[in-house]
């Protein structure tokens, strides 16, 4: 609990905490490196210390009466250092550049050795780090022997190249565990820019208020932001889709009176002129309940709803065919896919004169495709036409009924039931449309 | 027309009073004795003192709303209900076809379409009292196929929904209605005419071949409909009603 407490709450303490903790650990590691690396003491400083020894070892010995000297030489060694007595020289000088040169820094670092009998045996490790054994033999005034055997160790350039790996080693750790917690620090963010990046598209997304504090802030306003204009938005809706019921009731009204009117071609007139903003009601309804349409998806078969969309319009002499499949069972809202079939067949029949309806199955994909001879959509245009209250420029022109929303509902339709739409200009001329949906 | 002493009556169940005012002259003109009420306190007060053949029952009413109403006249009696509704959308027609209502009609609509759809069901009612078709939600099996006349609903032997137009579903319906037996072609175009005056453009030919397609079951060798030359049709299943 302490610790948490210790835990700054804001995104700068945390990052400054996390950067001093870096900090620190690379300092108190590359401390313990550099303590390491001073036990690892140079050549000149270990072959000094062995003249030294040698010279205090003689001192001590020629103050004993010669028949103790061996024992006492044994008392004196040490682990690094073995000394040893004897009458006869335990060692032949085989006055190699090496031990030569060896003699010499003994000389130079105890004057006293000058002139004095010093016989060397080095001999060199083969394996790194390439410890060098050394075996010192020096005659006493008597003519008797001192023996010294110790070890020089390793060539300066290993030590440091292994201090220098390790402290790189440290620093990578170091600079892997401040990353790794920092990621952790801005993951809020990026959750923050994921749920951004999805508002808008239909999805509600709420992000998980958790952090340091001013992130949490940050979350809890894009929440608080987010479910007001999903407020708004329902608010309009709302009230769009009430105006949309409660216009209903006089164009019921219009609609029968227009059943008394005496001149026939007014009359029907009339109630062309009903239908049609009957029609763009029916479409503003839909794609404004889109979301919220309480139809469950269930088994149903494509082919069956295919066929009575052709059939109707079939019924009132219009060119519709149907083509493929008798049966092809789906999971998705019926009304829905008949809206979204409906509209496209009527689409077709308007501006391609013909409709050419083809069920086929694409592996697990199953394709309703509506095929014309009209003209098309420009290539430019085809993501357009899906945007709400598009119209193409020639469809305008021509003063048709409609909102621009038909294909806006069928993409609405489709997404929901897990399905695309797709929009092709044929080659040989006519537009493609097809309604994709996962088959059972 | 309208002094004949059998002129139906017809109680329209209305908030809006243009609206009512316009339904009574339509139907005064073609020959109803319609009545009007303005909710529903005052539908059962109309209904205490006149016989009714037909209820013209709105479903947005202030107070109790048509989907009430409907369920308390069906506790007491089996007049035909029409229900309109600004609601055109087939959840509510298929609510209001469960709770007994005899059809369904989306405002806005026409004179020619009222008319022809009260004509149909004052029909089929008066007829010989009993209704020809079973208006109960009995659900009927055949082959594995069933069919569900409350909802308008025909499930496919894997129980996939199976979309029918209205004409489909009511040429169906005959069928089921007299299994094993041939049905005359003048008796199938008279029996689907009851419902949708629209009808007769149709041919019965093009229904059936309609209807067999979307019947049409891989794997069984013979149609549920078969063709009897000069003749009609035979509906070959046996219907198990449940």
């Amino acid at each position: 609990m302490k610790l948490l407490r210790l835990w700054p709450q804001r995104l700068v303490g945390q990052v400054t905490l996390v950067l001093m903790l870096a900090v620190a650990l690379e300092f108190i590691g590359s401390s313990i490196l550099f303590e390491n690396s001073r036990l690892y003491p140079n050549r000149d400083n270990q072959v000094r210390r062995a003249a030294e020894q040698l010279v205090t070892a003689e001192m001590f010995l020629e103050a004993a009466p010669p028949q103790q000297r061996a024992e006492q030489a044994a008392e004196i060694s040490t682990r690094a250092a073995e000394l040893s007595w004897s009458p006869l020289p335990q060692l032949v000088d085989r006055n190699r550049t090496a031990e030569n040169d060896l003699r010499t820094r003994f000389q130079d670092a105890e004057p006293s050795l000058r002139g004095r009998d010093l016989r060397l045996n080095a001999d060199t490790d083969r394996a790194l780090p390439r410890d060098t054994h050394l075996k010192t033999a020096l005659r006493l005034r008597d003519g008797s022997w001192l023996t010294l055997k110790t070890k020089i160790r390793a060539a300066p350039w290993a030590v440091l190249l292994s201090s220098v790996g390790s402290a790189f080693i440290l620093g990578l750790g170091v600079i892997a565990a401040a990353a790794l917690v920092l990621r952790n620090l801005s993951r809020p963010l990026r959750a923050l820019a994921e749920a951004a990046d999805k508002v808008g598209q239909g999805a509600h997304v709420r992000i998980a208020e958790h952090g340091a504090r001013d992130l949490m802030l940050v979350a809890k306003a894009f929440n608080a932001m987010q479910d007001r204009i999903a407020g708004l938005l329902r608010a309009r809706t709302e009230a769009l889709a009430a105006v949309g019921h409660d216009l209903r009731t006089p164009l019921a009204r219009l609609r029968l009176r227009a059943g008394f009117v005496k001149d026939a071609e007014a009359r029907e007139a009339l109630e062309a002129d009903v239908d049609e903003m009957t029609t763009m009601l029916d479409s503003l309804l839909a794609y404004l309940g889109g979301q919220e349409d309480p139809e469950p998806p269930r088994r149903m078969d494509l082919a069956a709803i295919a066929m009575t969309v052709i059939g109707d319009a079939a019924d009132a002499d219009r060119p519709a065919t149907y083509a493929g499949l008798d049966h092809l069972p789906v999971q998705a809202r019926p009304l829905s896919i008949k809206r979204a079939i409906s509209n496209i067949v009527e689409n077709a029949l308007h501006y391609g004169g013909e409709a050419a309806l083809t069920l086929t199955r694409e592996g697990d994909t199953a394709v309703v495709a509506i095929e014309d001879n009209g003209p098309g959509i420009p290539d430019a245009e085809l993501a357009e036409v899906l945007q709400p209250f598009h119209r193409l420029d020639s469809a305008r022109a021509r003063n048709t009924a409609g909102l621009g929303l038909g294909l806006t509902i069928v993409q609405q339709i489709l997404l929901r039931e897990g399905g695309v739409l797709v929009l092709k200009n044929r080659p040989q001329g006519g537009l493609r449309v097809e309604l994709r949906l996962p088959a059972l | 027309m309208a002094t004949a002493p059998l002129a139906p009556t017809i109680l329209i169940v209305e908030d809006d009073p243009a609206l009512r005012t316009l339904l009574m002259r339509l139907l005064r003109e073609e020959g109803f004795q319609p009545l009007s009420a303005g909710h529903g306190a005052e539908m059962a007060r109309v209904l205490e003192t006149n016989t009714v053949d037909l209820i013209l029952l709105d479903v947005m009413l202030p107070g109790s709303n048509g989907f009430d109403l409907c369920r308390s006249i069906r506790r007491e009696s089996d007049v035909p209900i029409v229900m309109l509704s600004a609601r055109d959308d087939e959840t509510d027609r298929l609510i209001g076809l469960e709770l007994g209502a005899d059809d369904y009609i989306g405002k806005p609509f026409s004179k020619k379409e009222l008319i022809a759809r009260i004509r149909a069901i004052l029909r089929r009612t008066q007829n010989g009292q009993q209704a020809s078709q079973p208006r109960g939600h009995q659900q009927m099996t055949f082959a594995g196929w069933s069919l569900d006349p409350g909802r308008r609903e025909l499930l496919s032997p894997d129980g996939a929904f199976v979309d029918l137009s209205g004409a489909e579903f009511d040429l169906l319906l005959a069928f089921v209605s007299s299994p094993q037996r041939v049905i005359g072609r003048e008796r199938l175009l008279e029996m689907s005419r009851a419902r949708f005056s629209d009808a007769s453009d149709r041919s019965i030919d093009v229904l059936v071949s309609r209807l067999r397609r979307k019947l049409a079951v891989t794997g069984q060798a013979e149609s549920l409909l078969r063709t009897v030359r000069g003749v009609g049709y035979i509906f070959t299943a046996a219907v198990e009603r449940r």
